[in-house]
């Protein structure tokens, strides 16, 4: 019924667009988080903008500083710590192009708030999807009942915290885009991908945008609200040859308006989704067994997500049960690995103004020059590590309570340059494109599937290969990256990352690197 | 708590149905959903989280002049759901126009039987915050009754309940409702290794029925077993091994069977098992039906998502492929009659053995207790998991392997099923055995 809850979710994952669902077993779990324009502090269109009001996108439904005192009171009212409200608006619409046509689409409105309470590190949690005074002071006393003690007041006084950065302002936001916009953009892509090889068959395309925004109340009366919009696009095409059939997909994701969608992205939509599968004709797996592996520049950066990524959430460190619980200040990698989390890049997927407790996130140093730097930090966390929260508490919706969650994830250019990276493994494998990855926190095991990459042979890259689970020990193969190269990418594909059954969006980069040896899963050992 | 209000799911529906009509729509079917859940964590000796929420919904299917589209809302105030179709009627007036979107015929409807599956336990309505939290404090006291060595680090548990009622009216005479109870119980258990490493492990139960869950001590043994099991594991050579999958991980090997199997996958072409149909696809032990009246089960239903009846349909006979998943939609557009869009409870037939008997026959190989990550495509039938497990030798347990690969192609795969257990694991509606395949290719060292 809800997710999340059998064991099998409570490993931690990233997948790529569909993939994500599938792997989340969440049913529809939407490929995005939040949504549109912004139109600055207080107002966007529709709110009131009366001299008196602090609360602007959430004003429509009524919310006003009365409800907030009230309700936060009501948490409050068994002696919590603290507590939070998370308001969100979220329009999620996509439209879908299959046989040739844009016949279907689909649109969830999600409105609703998550009433939070701490009591020490314990939490009490509700939600309810009707801003009303009951409703909501309801859901605030069930929460409440984490504690047990005599109750304590909320804040007299509300203010909003305003000083929250810009990083996905919209010439337009998706509220007001008409589906005529959208539908020429699909029209076009089904051409032209029909256009770019006779093999191709089957074209399928989804393109996905979200509006809305979230609010978050703190029992330290602060307000902090952020207009987040979002947006994906998915190519998948099937190719025929000789009676054989390959598939494969192409996406791009972003906190971003129809802009967006330039002339170059759209070519490069088509033309890599296209010849992503028409390889896969020449492509073999791979030799089973260990051996080097080259990862290309750019969605490799699935390696960092669950080598290290998740690893480095505190919640798993503070209740010790991540392999890197005691590595902190100490050296993991050679002095060239830098590794961040970064909440600032603007307009990526994993780009947020504020997490989902009202903290503004900053670029986190998880690896610097080698050694193990801050673990990813929400409220709770950081107050038992008695360090500043990193912007990293997020949640897949006011159904959920915060977790520390990855944002944007990559590592930084290094010394060493692509070609010299491959010219010199003797036999081995590159890979390029990946579709998913999981790790087991504690034991440290993570692995990533890789769709297209190819065989190296004395330095030179050769056959194409396809379809292969890679395996390897987080720790232990963050020390096997020997050769860096100076090629970041960060991918602009739509990430989603799964834990404890919530998805949240995020953004991977990584530049060429060689792993030394890792187990590639394949044929024929 | 507070959003449950008092108005009947049934007459929800049937109002949005109408409001559908009346904004425009030629055909509409519409489900009002509600779920009261409530789940409770405990760690380390104390409680750490407790969550409660009773959450509300209403789907859609809108049929406008030959335009198609599915939408949701939580939002339902009355005068934010008129506008919500209203807005969502113009966005498919703007859509292409599919000859294949209509509502299921109405003959699919007919026959649905009056069984009662049993899938609603009073018990959920008297559970308290104390039994709950009861239930989850003896789950950690288990896990750790197991850890003669010490070595336990942490022991997370959760018990949670919920109950979900859904209503589903369509414009051409559907009407139906579904009211289930879940209890889920679990327990994850980290225990440290000498080499630094701290492995992790779970299990859980879920059951339609609180009195079905095993005791609390037991399944938190259970997973303070599996979790000690897995100290000092390593990586095994690459080798080609016979694979024994315990009836927990089989589930995902199954997964990758039934997806091929849809008609959206067969219709776009992306289906190793297109134009298979009567054809061996597996060993003669690969026998599988659909079964969607299972007293209890899981996945039990009077009637699918579209309102088609549910009836048993058998999937594999013998290893020979017998039937598609195929809703009204893909139907149309393959012209084939709908079965079904999406499996409800699976029904094997079992061998005679239970996993130790299995493992004693298999002699030397591996059994894989989960998989992590990995994929398979679905066009093609290749696919590659991580897996760790244990090696069997002697036909026994020895020693705990991981970090480990297996690849092949589905095509070739089930034909190499060589044996079934007599233990279909009760807490997924894949009910999968424990399965034994001979010949496969593993990846370590």
């Amino acid at each position: 019924m809800s997710r999340g809850k059998t064991g099998m979710t409570r490993r931690d994952f990233v997948g790529y667009g569909t993939t994500a669902m599938v792997m989340a077993g969440a049913g529809e779990l939407l490929t995005g988080c939040a949504t549109s324009q912004r139109t600055g502090q207080g107002g966007p269109g529709g709110g009131t903008d009366g001299p008196s009001s602090s609360i602007g996108y959430f004003a429509r439904f009524g919310v006003d500083e009365t409800l907030i005192r009230e309700t936060l009171a009501a948490a409050l009212s068994r002696g919590g710590d603290y507590s939070d409200l998370f308001f969100q608006h979220r329009v999620s619409t996509s439209m879908a192009l299959e046989d040739g046509a844009v016949n279907k689409a689909f649109t969830t409105v999600e409105l609703g708030v998550g009433v939070r309470v701490v009591k020490g590190d314990q939490t009490g949690y509700a939600y309810t999807e009707e801003l009303t005074l009951d409703a909501m002071r309801s859901a605030a006393r069930t929460a409440a009942a984490i504690a047990d003690g005599p109750s304590r007041p909320g804040p007299q006084r509300l203010h909003v915290y305003k000083e929250i950065p810009q990083r996905y302002v919209l010439k337009m936001g998706w509220d007001a885009v008409r589906p005529e916009q959208k539908l020429p953009i699909l029209e076009g892509l089904n051409a032209s991908a029909f256009k770019a090889d006779p093999r191709v068959s089957k074209v399928t395309l989804s393109f996905a945008d979200e509006h809305g925004a979230v609010l978050v109340a703190d029992s330290n009366g602060r307000l902090v609200e952020d207009v987040q919009p979002m947006t994906s696009l998915y190519l998948s095409c099937v190719a025929e040859q000789n009676g054989k059939r390959e598939q494969n997909t192409y996406g791009v994701a972003g906190r971003a308006g129809l802009e967006f969608y330039s002339p170059e992205r759209l070519d490069r939509v088509v033309r890599e989704a296209v010849s992503r599968t028409t390889i896969l004709f020449e492509a073999t797996q791979p030799p089973a067994g260990e051996m080097p592996v080259v990862l290309a520049a750019g969605s490799s950066g699935i390696l960092l997500h669950e080598a290290i990524g998740h690893g480095m959430e505190a919640d798993f460190n503070r209740k010790g049960t991540s392999i890197y619980a005691d590595k902190l200040n100490k050296p993991i990698a050679h002095p060239f690995v830098n590794i961040v989390d970064d909440g600032t890049n603007e307009y990526a997927r994993g780009a947020i103004n504020v997490d989902d407790e009202g903290n503004v996130p900053d670029k986190t140093m998880l690896v610097e020059n080698g050694v193990l730097t801050t673990y990813l930090h929400d409220s709770i966390s950081a107050k038992h590590y008695k360090v500043k929260p990193t912007g990293n508490g997020r949640r897949e919706s006011y159904r959920y309570a915060p977790l520390p969650r990855m944002r944007s994830t990559y590592m930084l250019p290094g010394p060493h340059k692509r070609d010299e990276i491959i010219a010199s493994v003797k036999k081995g494998i590159y890979c390029s494109n990946f579709s998913n990855g999981q790790v087991n926190i504690g034991a440290g095991d993570f692995t990533f599937y890789v769709k297209n990459g190819y065989l190296i042979e004395d330095g030179k890259l050769t056959r194409p290969i396809k379809d292969v689970n890679i395996i390897g020990n987080g720790p232990r193969v963050l020390e096997k990256v020997d050769m860096v190269a100076d090629d970041l990418v960060i991918d602009e594909g739509g990430w989603t990352c799964g834990k404890d059954g919530q998805g949240v969006p995020v953004s991977q980069g990584i530049p060429t690197v060689r792993v030394a040896s890792i187990t590639v899963g394949g044929r024929n050992a | 708590m507070s959003t449950t209000n008092t108005t009947n799911l049934a007459d929800v529906a049937r109002q949005a149905v109408d409001l559908a009509r009346q904004k425009g729509a030629s055909e509409a079917a519409a489900t009002a959903s509600r779920m009261r859940d409530v789940e409770v964590k405990w760690r380390d000796g104390r409680l750490d989280k407790v969550s409660e929420a009773t959450t509300r919904g209403l789907s859609l299917q809108l049929y406008v002049e030959g335009r198609y589209s599915a939408v949701s809302t939580s939002d339902l105030r009355p005068e934010a759901l008129e506008r919500f179709i209203s807005d969502s009627i113009a966005m498919t007036r703007a859509l292409a126009r599919d000859e294949h979107r209509r509502l299921p015929e109405p003959e699919l409807y007919e026959g649905r039987t009056q069984v009662d599956l049993s899938l609603e336990d009073p018990r959920q309505a008297t559970l308290t915050a104390d039994e709950r939290q009861s239930f989850a404090r003896e789950l950690e006291a288990g896990a750790r009754a197991a850890d003669t060595k010490g070595a336990i680090l942490s022991v997370t548990t959760a018990f949670g309940d919920a109950l979900r009622e859904t209503y589903r009216v369509s414009s051409n005479g559907f009407e139906g409702g579904l009211r289930g109870t879940q209890f889920v119980a679990s327990a994850d258990v980290s225990a440290q290794d000498s080499d630094g490493r701290r492995p992790e492990e779970s299990d859980y139960a879920v059951a339609r029925f609180f009195e079905n869950l095993p005791d609390a001590a037991t399944l938190g043994r259970r997973a303070g077993e599996r979790a000690l099991g897995r100290l000092g594991s390593t990586k095994g050579a690459s080798a080609v091994l016979t694979m024994a999958v315990d009836n927990r991980a089989a589930g995902r090997l199954v997964s990758m069977l039934l997806g091929p199997m849809m008609g959206g996958a067969l219709q776009q072409k992306r289906s190793f098992l297109d134009g298979k149909l009567g054809q061996k696809v597996g060993s003669d032990l690969l026998v599988l039906t659909d079964e969607p009246h299972v007293k209890r089960g899981l996945g039990s239903r009077l009637f699918d998502g579209e309102g088609i009846t549910a009836r048993p349909l058998p999937l594999f006979e013998g290893g020979v492929l017998r039937s598609y998943f195929i809703d009204t939609y893909y139907g149309r557009k393959l012209k084939a009659r709908p079965t079904t869009g999406n499996p409800s409870n699976l029904s094997w037939k079992l061998g005679g053995k239970e996993q130790a008997a299995l493992l004693a026959d298999m002699k030397e190989g591996i059994l894989v207790t989960s998989f992590l990550g990995g994929n398979s495509n679905a066009v093609t039938g290749d696919f590659s998991f991580g897996v760790q497990g244990f090696r069997v030798r002697g036909g026994k347990l020895a020693e705990p392997i991981g970090e480990m690969n297996i690849s092949g192609s589905q095509l070739d795969f089930w034909k190499r099923l060589v044996a079934v257990g007599n233990d279909p694991y009760v807490n997924s509606a894949l009910r999968t055995p424990t399965l034994v395949f001979e010949g496969v290719q593993f990846a370590g060292v």
